[in-house]
């Protein structure tokens, strides 16, 4: 029944799509083994398609993605410090077809119907599923932040949460704005994708400014009163950066009220600050299609299992990454694609019948201050009563006082880290 | 200085053998699920990281020896000391016996 995504629909809904011609054989995996479908091919999504395929090269797994290619937002921070560029930073999924026989559909999922197990394309497809992996990531919510807007963003106030065109205008704006100016980053209250990811931002830009416009400041107007790292980010800014940077906590007024794009201002609760360049990093939400699927809870954010990342909402559908609601774990890549793997061995025991491996979660984030001057945060995790948990007296941050050796390693690691896990997830 | 010898010729079968991509994790067990943690920064059979040791292949009494050492800051690490502390003497044993062979 499952094995009629018929290939028939899916070239007469989707055109000839390359991936499937190249593997006729692939499209005809036997019933038995089961099919799974993946929405959204990030580091969450594109490793649980590449280990359902390890754990179970026999299932037919396919990978709806949207983009044709994938620019990661780990490493933008450092296309504004000026020392990546984005073609560095992004990556095709080919290899996921190449060497693992998972089948790549572009397209965007716009609906599933999780009694009839189909996900439902915009281009009017549909996919049968036996076992769904939803890893959507983000939806910005540009009404977050009153006074701002997408226009805004795609204009003059850059969010450049997403990586891609938005990172490119965000450096833009720094390359053009004159020694001595602010630049003000707006960061959102929890949760959020990539905490650390504003503070390291910080660093980056302030790198840049270091060395090219050394008169200018950078503002932090945060909605929170405290943040991921916090200690080694501004242990690291006083020794880096003396007196460039300024970080204003929620409480102190700190939190953004609105923005007015026109006059380029940003109005918090200590008063109004002008920028010549002005990042605002808005709330978020899981990703429009599992807000859509009803997977979501009133936050916004996907409960599940802790144990499989199983969706509490609907049956045979497991939600993973930045969209779940993860417990002690953080939205950051490494995490997606720790509980892909968790999801992609559930899975492929389901489909056999079989008890599923104890669930054991892992997440290492490393920042830069400097390009060599690293600092990370890793922790391992397992399921608890209370959703994931980390394991007591395991894991936590770098040391507080480490020599310059050390911290030039962990930027050295960094470098490895972002290789190893661009091959591990897209193969 | 052992342990590097050790890591050492483990790269180069690794290196030899790493045309072929990875195509099957064969047993679906825990150790087995634990162990891909270890991929993202140390590589797998189809992949050598430019700045992390090789683990894979690596004898398992030496890998064991590293973890317990890395564990209780005998040897020193950046993040290593902060990951073995979060499973048992016996799941590094576990761990370090799956990735010599697997």
């Amino acid at each position: 029944m499952t094995s009629n995504i018929s290939r028939r629909n899916v070239l007469a809904g989707l055109g000839a799509t390359a991936g499937l011609l190249a593997t006729p054989h692939i499209a005809r995996a036997q019933a038995s083994a089961g099919r799974v479908v993946v929405i959204g091919g990030g580091f969450g999504g594109a490793t649980a398609a590449r280990y359902v395929k390890l754990f179970s090269p026999e299932t037919d797994v396919v990978l709806v993605e949207r983009d044709a290619t994938y620019v990661t937002c780990p490493f933008s921070n450092y296309v504004l410090g000026g020392f990546r560029d984005l073609s560095s930073i992004t990556h095709r999924r080919d290899p996921l077809r190449q060497r693992y026989g998972v089948r790549l559909v572009r397209g965007e999922a716009t609906a599933v119907d999780t009694n009839a197990r189909s996900v439902k394309l915009k281009d009017g497809a549909s996919l049968p599923y036996d076992r769904l992996v939803v890893a959507p990531g983000i939806e910005l919510n540009y009404a977050g932040v009153p006074g701002w807007s997408e226009q805004a963003a795609n204009t003059v106030m850059p969010h450049a949460w997403k990586a891609g065109p938005q990172t490119a205008l965000l450096r833009r704006q720094l390359e053009a704005m004159a020694d001595g100016g602010t630049v003000i980053i707006a960061p959102p209250a929890n949760p959020f994708r990539c905490p650390p990811g504003p503070y390291e931002r910080v660093s980056m830009i302030a790198w840049y400014l270091k060395n090219h416009k050394p008169k200018s400041k950078i503002l932090v107007l945060d909605a929170k009163d405290a943040f991921s790292k916090q200690g080694l980010f501004m242990a690291g800014w006083e020794s880096q950066y003396p007196g460039m940077v300024t970080w204003i906590a929620g409480k102190d007024g700190g939190k953004v009220e609105s923005v007015d794009p026109r006059g380029m201002t940003v109005t918090a609760g200590f008063g109004k600050e002008k920028g010549a360049v002005i990042n605002v990093i808005p709330p978020q939400t899981a990703g429009r299609i599992a807000l859509d699927a009803g997977l979501a809870e009133q936050n916004g954010w996907c409960a599940v299992d802790p144990a499989s990342f199983a969706s509490r909402k609907a049956q045979n559908v497991y939600v993973l990454g930045d969209a779940s609601i993860a417990g002690a774990m953080p939205k950051s890549g490494t995490a997606a694609n720790s509980q892909a793997k968790v999801v992609a061995a559930n899975i492929a025991a389901s489909l056999r019948g079989a008890a599923a491996p104890a669930a054991v979660y892992h997440n290492t984030c490393y920042s830069l201050v400097t390009p060599e001057y690293g600092i990370s945060v890793t922790d391992t995790y397992r399921p608890g009563p209370q959703g994931v948990a980390v394991v007591p007296n395991s894991g936590g941050v770098s040391p507080a006082q480490a020599n310059a050796a050390q911290r030039k390693a962990e930027a050295n690691y960094t470098m490895g880290w972002y290789a190893g896990i661009i091959a591990d997830t897209f193969g | 200085m052992s342990f590097r010898i050790h890591i050492l010729a483990a790269a180069l079968v690794l290196t030899a053998g790493s045309a072929a991509a990875q195509q099957r994790i064969a047993t679906l067990d825990d150790t087995a699920l634990a162990a891909q943690a270890c991929n993202v920064c140390h590589g797998s059979q189809s992949y050598l990281s430019p700045t992390m040791p090789p683990i894979r292949g690596v004898d398992a009494a030496t890998l064991y020896t590293a973890l317990i050492e890395l564990k209780t800051d005998k040897r020193p690490s950046t993040i290593m000391g902060r990951i073995s502390r979060g499973y048992s003497d016996e799941q590094l044993k576990a761990l370090a016996d799956y990735l010599s062979k697997n």
